[in-house]
């Protein structure tokens, strides 16, 4: 069984109800989670986690590069790359910034000048919780590129270790790294928060989720900083609605001091655990 | 021209608050402003300043069609492709499976025999809307199922560009999406101040630190925005704004009045908070 927790906006709560409901599935069932975020992974922090027991490095991309001594100049590969990364200062190069690998360049190259090669672009690390579970994320190496290949290697290595519900944390966006953490979920929890950014992100994540054909539930944080549009967006989630969550600034001590919010004494942790109730009624 | 940017790694962080702040100060201060909202995947800029997004203008991206006549099911495409989007077996025509595909040209540009064709296809749209006298907001939109959206980000910051130079700008500010991949790098390439937005939160912390050592590798100037700046722990921030030896160059305090203004759509009455 896979959850996701998704949103499209960013800073809405992912992580830190992906967090409470690992936590709370533990209680009956065996657990494994999987932080899809490999551009900022915080899941560990919402868990107090902050060393891990392995680093791997992964190699999920390649990159091109010019031989000079062999190019003639001929601008094949320039019009070829899709991503426009040959550029030309007083010779050819490719910014390995802009660069993702696809080899087209290669391809085209008539002298055979250009060659690509795999980069190691993140690491995979694992750490075995105090909690009884095993958490497995990622980071991909700033300016790297091929974050959503990260995300499938991530959740082979997930699936490698023996859990009956694994939860997945995915990153903000609707794009490659996010269709990654979606594809292939049995249930999506969607969170939002009741602010215009939140229900219009909200409805963009639907459409992934819904091209997937994913059954999902909607969840509500922060409710009471705007409880007008809050009421509207429960509206309109009809029957997919689970529940919200107060703004409450103890969640705010417990991420400083990391702690788990589920351990906390703040309100959140009731309306979490009602919201965890609902879902496993659905699944 | 001034290039700015407006981003920061973490979702939710303010990111979007501040760059239509800075623009709203901006323009107020008598200069011309362009704002740009590259984040393509869910752009909100147009949201919080109560705009639609009208009379778009496509973005297009080419993708492969196969031609059976002349296709020899060699399979060399389906070799070449990285993206996996090419399924083949012995004796059978390749399948593209469009949700993969990045339209990156590997399988047509190293097909044997010419037999794949391309065709173009909208990904995304650009949109402009005028804030007031001297401050517009310039938007790009991902289509949603599109997977690689740095190019649609790219071509919506050349469009924007052009746009600000046709309107003789002072300063064009680029909004991000959250994260670091390509679709924030394409953003960041080729500015002049990158202001990296965060809270004074252990996770604030940890997702400025990975801005600040990308924007090393930029070699691109970074400054910090702390925002929501009382709640939490400051020293968190200071100490890697000393270690990066950049400084906090703004500091907004958590304030309900900002809440209730970006809920009614009207930063411009907090300007002052900058």
């Amino acid at each position: 069984m896979k959850i996701v927790v998704a949103s499209g906006k960013g800073g809405v709560g992912k992580s830190m109800l992906a967090s409470s409901l690992a936590l709370l599935f533990k209680e009956n069932r065996k657990v494994v989670v999987c932080d899809c975020d490999v551009d900022a992974p915080n899941t560990g922090l919402w868990l107090g986690v902050t060393k891990y027991d392995s680093v791997e490095r992964v190699s999920t991309s390649y990159k091109a590069t010019i031989d000079q001594n062999k190019c003639i100049g001929c601008e094949k590969c320039k019009e070829a790359c899709a991503f426009f990364a040959v550029e030309k200062n007083d010779k050819y190069h490719i910014n390995s910034m802009l660069c993702e690998g696809c080899g087209a360049c290669e391809i085209v190259c008539p002298v055979g000048a250009i060659t690509t090669r795999p980069v190691n672009n993140g690491e995979i690390r694992i750490r075995e919780t105090r909690y009884g579970f095993t958490l497995v994320c990622a980071q991909l190496y700033p300016g790297e590129t091929g974050s959503g290949k990260i995300v499938e290697e991530l959740r082979k290595k997930a699936e490698g270790f023996s859990h009956e519900v694994m939860v997945l944390d995915s990153a903000a966006g609707i794009g490659c790294p996010v269709i990654a953490s979606v594809r292939g979920c049995d249930y999506a929890v969607l969170i939002t928060e009741p602010t215009p950014s939140g229900f219009s992100d909200l409805k963009r994540i639907l459409e992934i989720v819904n091209h997937f054909k994913i059954p999902y539930g909607v969840v509500i944080n922060k409710w009471d900083v705007n409880p007008k549009l809050s009421n509207k967006i429960e509206k309109w989630s009809k029957g997919k609605f689970l529940g919200k969550i107060s703004y409450d600034k103890k969640v705010i001590y417990c991420i400083v001091s990391l702690k788990p919010v589920i351990f906390s004494d703040s309100k959140v942790v009731d309306e979490i655990k009602e919201i965890y109730d609902k879902i496993n009624m659905r699944l | 021209m001034k290039k700015i940017v407006s981003t920061g790694v973490k979702g939710g962080v303010g990111k979007s608050t501040f760059a239509i702040l800075l623009g709203f100060k901006l323009s107020k201060e008598g200069k011309k402003v362009v704002l740009c909202d590259c984040d393509v995947e869910c752009p909100n800029d147009h949201l919080i300043l109560n705009k639609k997004l009208m009379k778009g203008k496509k973005i297009y991206q080419n993708y492969p069609v196969l031609d059976s006549k002349k296709c020899k099911k060699c399979g060399y495409c389906s070799e070449n492709c990285r993206e996996n989007a090419i399924f083949w077996v012995k004796d059978k025509e390749p399948f593209f499976i469009y949700d993969l595909c990045t339209g990156c040209g590997a399988c047509w540009l190293s097909c044997p025999n010419k037999a794949i064709k391309t065709k173009k296809k909208s990904v995304g749209e650009t949109y402009t809307n005028k804030i007031n006298k001297n401050f517009w907001l310039f938007s790009g939109i991902s289509k949603t199922g599109v997977s690689e959206t740095g190019p649609i980000v790219r071509e919506t910051k050349n469009r924007a560009i052009k746009f600000a130079e046709k309107k003789k700008a002072d300063y064009i500010i680029f909004d991000t999406s959250p994260g670091m991949h390509c679709s924030v790098i394409q953003v960041l390439l080729n500015t002049d101040k990158v202001y990296s937005v965060t809270e004074p939160t252990p996770l604030g912390s940890h997702d400025l630190g990975l801005m600040l050592k990308l924007l090393q590798r930029l070699g691109i100037p970074g400054e910090i925005v702390l925002n929501k700046a009382d709640v939490g722990k400051r020293e968190m921030i200071e100490k890697i704004a000393k270690d990066f030896n950049t400084r906090i160059t703004y500091s907004i305090p958590y304030s309900e009045k900002l809440v209730k203004a970006y809920c009614e759509k009207k930063l411009e009455k907090v300007v002052d908070l900058l």
